[in-house]
């Protein structure tokens, strides 16, 4: 590209727009979907009212949430209180900027990555910056002024902190088999392979996937924030749009978490068994489809299942008592992904090194 | 611990099942009716808003005793008419009221009246009765218990506007039944 | 959320007191328990009760004994035809009126069916307050089959008024024994539907097992009867100790546990669901044919004397004494409610536990407070 204003300025404009679109819109959504399978789930249907079968009422309920009254307690610490959203948010939505939705493709003529960036420290960047979201919790539970919001808020932040390690550790197996940090090579070793990741690591993506669970506050893992509790949530004392904001954060760090298991499981963009079967993908049948759509159709397919599970766990399992839960993390998760790392690191080294 | 034992202990299997009843839930008929457009029907001997003949009421005060709450209020005089060449004492009622806003719909009223079909009933299958204002609305004189919005005549009663005999409530279909 | 006090620490301790409730989801009621905490473990949790006090004992002596049935349709306003089934029992046992055999029956059926829609509310609340949301909507589904059934036979689907002093108001409708055949042929089947998402479940069973533990001599002591007592392992059943209408003519088991803890008495209660299916299936089977009413004056004046009467209601031993003195009237009745004297075990059965274990054990005694507070 000739002029560097458009390479580096008004391309990565775009993409941000397009991204953090398309994100807001999915998490929005999310909640309807998680209404109407939830719903579906209980042998009821969800929202069907607000417009054509209820496909409008995330954007009923975004309004709602827009005109309500803000409340602000009035010895909370006014400047912590109004940041504790945004520190649960924005870090949500950064993690985004280095996720890839599919290889490069022509546009106008032109080169163009369907991703912001691609850093070569691209697992450690997302690890990295997604730790920050703790502190939104924690500064949110202790700016409201109310002692059993702040108890919920640890309680909370410390079941977040102690599933992070053994979710780095499933990592870090895919990392091994992988051969790089940056989350395009990962895929991209994912086609050399022939193979997605989440066979030969079947053990990491179990535990990733519930460590994502638990890291999201869900069901089976969502005791600081159950109605049926004695202590409140950390978000008890936020009203209108910063409870909307940390809404959107729960929903949008599930998209996180599935995207993320996505691209180092189960191959991305790349459709089931890419050499094996590359006759079939590339036959007629699927020709007419430009690779775009094709990448990013498979990558939202795999998305979903992942979402669809998130909202499967909710329905159906009871909650776990918090000693049980942190008991879990630290006795059960992270010796078993020790030990799976090890046993990673010795086939790695038995097939001949990284594929 | 067996095999098989310490792998029930590791792999979840028993939460799989679990899962799997509520994804087999997913795909069942789901049991929402869309109320208001589809309004379930209740069964014949539900008890609902009340009926009121007052051509069938004889007057004789059973239902206002036998209701537990006494919610039922009765005011007559006696009048005198002329039957068949003698001067007979008619009771003619001047009240009926029924305080809904404190009724619990037992039908101890309905079970206590002596006619046949009885005068009081409360098998019109009706239940939506809710009002904006409690006092006024929910206070059923006797014209309005006869003219309420759906009122429906002792089931096989035929009303008199559509040929029902005195002698025969039923307008020769057959036994009224409960 | 939660309705919270500003905490006071209570002097020369590190407890701390506060309130839960009385408006909150998971205490199944107008229930207020005043908890004190030492850091996460509770040190003593005091029922505080009286939010649904209604007079109803004052009532019923002004009501006719017809009249007062409806009343106690209110109390237990989940299982009413036990508490109807209780009031008529009492006052025929004063009068010494033997209720017909058909009359009896159906009234069995009436109960058993009630204890199984009982069941199901106590199996969705709980294991919604546990945190499991979908067999909320299971279990009531299979209560508005019931309740259609009992709409169809009185008329009503929640406050039944369903029996009288001498029988009952009306017969069966034509076809009500194959629709009740029916529902409690695919029954079993729900049961195991809804055991193969919580039985075995490991959270479940973290949650449940060990909680809320009660001896079966404290349970004896504190007077606690129906399931919390069956569950500590005492087999005692009033429809087996003290037979009412024709129970000693069908054969079922009483389901007991071993430890006492919320777990076993989750077992009890899914398999006395399943023994009121055998009851109701027998007596469906037996039904006799005769009349529904004994003869009783129209206006029931019972002689006077006293008597207690109890029956086996879904939450307990539900029992009911009667003063007469003659009149239309009762002297005094007094109701001796199963729930309010499970509760008073609450603080025993929690001490020591975690506060998350309060909600389990709380939803594990099955409390209406109609009938606590009456």
């Amino acid at each position: 590209m000739a002029n560097p204003w458009v390479a580096y300025l008004l391309v990565p404009l775009v993409k941000i727009a397009v991204i953090l679109g398309v994100v807001i819109m999915l998490a929005a959504y999310l909640s309807f979907f998680e209404r109407k399978i939830l719903a579906y789930m209980q042998i009821r249907i969800g929202p069907n009212r607000v417009g054509p079968r209820g496909w409008l009422q995330p954007i009923a309920d975004a309004l709602k949430l827009f005109v309500k009254e803000d409340i602000v307690p009035s010895r909370a610490e006014k400047l912590v209180y109004l940041l504790g959203p945004v520190l649960v948010t924005a870090p949500a939505l950064v993690v985004f900027s280095v996720i890839p939705f599919g290889t490069s493709f022509t546009l106008f003529g032109a080169e163009v990555t369907p991703y912001l960036a691609d850093v070569n420290i691209g697992i450690l960047f997302i690890l990295g910056v997604s730790s920050v979201g703790v502190y939104g919790v924690i500064l949110g539970g202790w700016a409201s002024n109310n002692k059993f919001s702040l108890m919920g808020g640890l309680r909370s932040a410390a079941q977040l902190v102690s599933y992070e390690v053994p979710m780095g550790l499933s990592v870090v197996t895919v990392l091994l088999m992988a051969n790089s940090l940056s989350l395009v090579k990962i895929v991209e070793a994912q086609k050399a392979a022939g193979i997605w990741y989440a066979v030969p690591g079947f053990v990491a993506f179990f535990i990733y996937f519930v460590c994502g669970v638990a890291e999201t506050n869900r069901n089976p893992f969502d005791l600081p924030e159950a109605e049926s509790e004695l202590v409140a949530g950390f978000h008890t004392e936020y009203s209108g749009m910063k409870f909307a904001f940390y809404f959107l954060a729960e929903y949008a760090n599930m998209v996180v978490i599935s995207s993320i298991a996505t691209v180092l499981f189960l191959g991305g963009w790349l459709p089931i068994f890419p050499n094996w079967l590359a006759g079939f993908w590339a036959s007629p049948a699927f020709a007419w489809i430009p690779p775009v759509l094709w990448n990013a159709g498979w990558f939202l397919v795999k998305t979903f299942a992942f979402l669809f599970v998130y909202i499967w766990f909710r329905g159906t399992f009871p909650r776990y008592r918090f000693d049980q839960l942190m008991a879990l993390g630290w006795k059960v998760f992270i010796p078993v992904s020790l030990v799976n790392l090890m046993a990673v690191g010795l086939g790695v080294l038995l097939v001949g090194g990284p594929r | 611990m067996s095999f098989w034992g310490f792998l029930a202990s590791v792999v979840p299997f028993e939460l799989a099942q679990g899962l799997g009843v509520t994804g087999r839930f997913f795909f069942k008929r789901k049991a929402t009716i869309q109320y208001p457009e589809v309004k379930p029907v209740p069964k014949d001997r539900f008890r609902g808003m009340f009926g009121f003949s007052e051509e069938r009421c004889i007057v004789c005060h059973s239902c206002a005793k036998a209701c537990p709450i006494a919610i039922i209020h009765i005011q007559d005089h006696f009048e005198e008419v002329e039957v068949e060449g003698k001067k007979r004492k008619k009771k003619v009622l001047d009240r009926y009221d029924i305080d809904v806003k404190r009724c619990m719909f037992c039908g101890l009223c309905e079970e206590a009246c002596p006619t046949k079909p009885v005068a009081i009933w409360l098998t019109t299958k009706s239940y939506e009765t809710a009002a904006y204002e409690r006092n006024e609305r929910l206070y059923f004189t006797k014209e309005r218990l006869q003219s309420w919005d759906g009122v429906r005549p002792y089931p096989g009663v035929v009303p008199p506007s559509q040929g029902q005999l005195p002698e025969d409530p039923t307008g020769g279909s057959g036994e009224a039944k409960p | 959320m939660t309705n919270l006090e500003p905490t006071k620490p209570l002097p020369d301790s590190e407890e701390m007191e506060i309130s839960f409730g009385p408006q909150h989801p998971a205490t199944h009621g107008v229930l207020r328990v005043m908890v004190k905490l030492d850091g996460e473990r509770i040190v003593d949790a005091r029922p505080v009760i009286g939010y649904l006090h209604r007079g109803t004992e004052k009532i019923f002596e002004r009501e006719t004994y017809n009249g007062a049935i409806p009343h106690t349709d209110r109390m237990d306003y989940t299982a009413a035809a036990t508490n109807n089934q209780g009031l008529v029992g009492a006052v025929e046992r004063i009068m010494g009126v033997t209720v017909p055999p058909r009359a009896a029956y159906i009234r069995m059926i009436l109960a058993e069916l009630q204890r199984i829609a009982s069941h199901t509310i106590w199996l969705g609340t709980h294991a919604l307050d546990i945190g499991a949301q979908s067999p909320f909507f299971y279990t009531f589904q299979e209560r508005e089959k019931i309740l259609d059934l009992y709409e169809e036979y009185c008329g009503a689907r929640l406050t039944l008024n369903a029996m009288r002093v001498g029988g009952l108001p009306y017969d069966l409708t034509d076809g009500w024994t194959g629709r009740c055949r029916a529902f409690v042929d695919q029954f079993p089947a729900r049961i195991a539907e809804w055991e193969r998402l919580l039985t075995a479940n490991r959270i479940w069973k973290l949650r449940t097992v060990g909680v809320g533990v009660i001896s079966a001599e404290s349970a004896i002591e504190w007077g606690l009867t129906g399931p919390p007592l069956r569950g500590s392992g005492v087999k005692w059943d009033i429809r087996k100790v003290f037979p009412y209408d024709h129970y000693n003519e069908v054969e079922f088991e009483i389901p007991i546990g071993t430890s006492g803890d919320t777990y076993d008495r989750y077992l009890v209660r899914m398999e006395e669901m399943r023994q009121s299916v055998r009851i109701v299936q027998q007596c469906l089977a037996k039904l006799p044919d005769g009349p529904v009413m004994a003869k009783v004056p129209k206006v029931i004046k019972p002689p006077k004397g006293e008597v207690y009467f109890s029956v086996e209601g879904p939450k307990g031993e539900l029992g009911y004494y009667v003063v007469s003195d003659g009149g239309a009237s009762p002297y005094r009745l007094h109701v001796r409610p199963s729930c309010f004297i499970n509760l008073q075990a609450l603080p025993e059965m929690v001490r020591g536990q975690l506060v998350a274990d309060l909600i389990a054990v709380i939803g594990t005694l099955d409390i209406v407070l109609g009938e606590i507070d009456r």
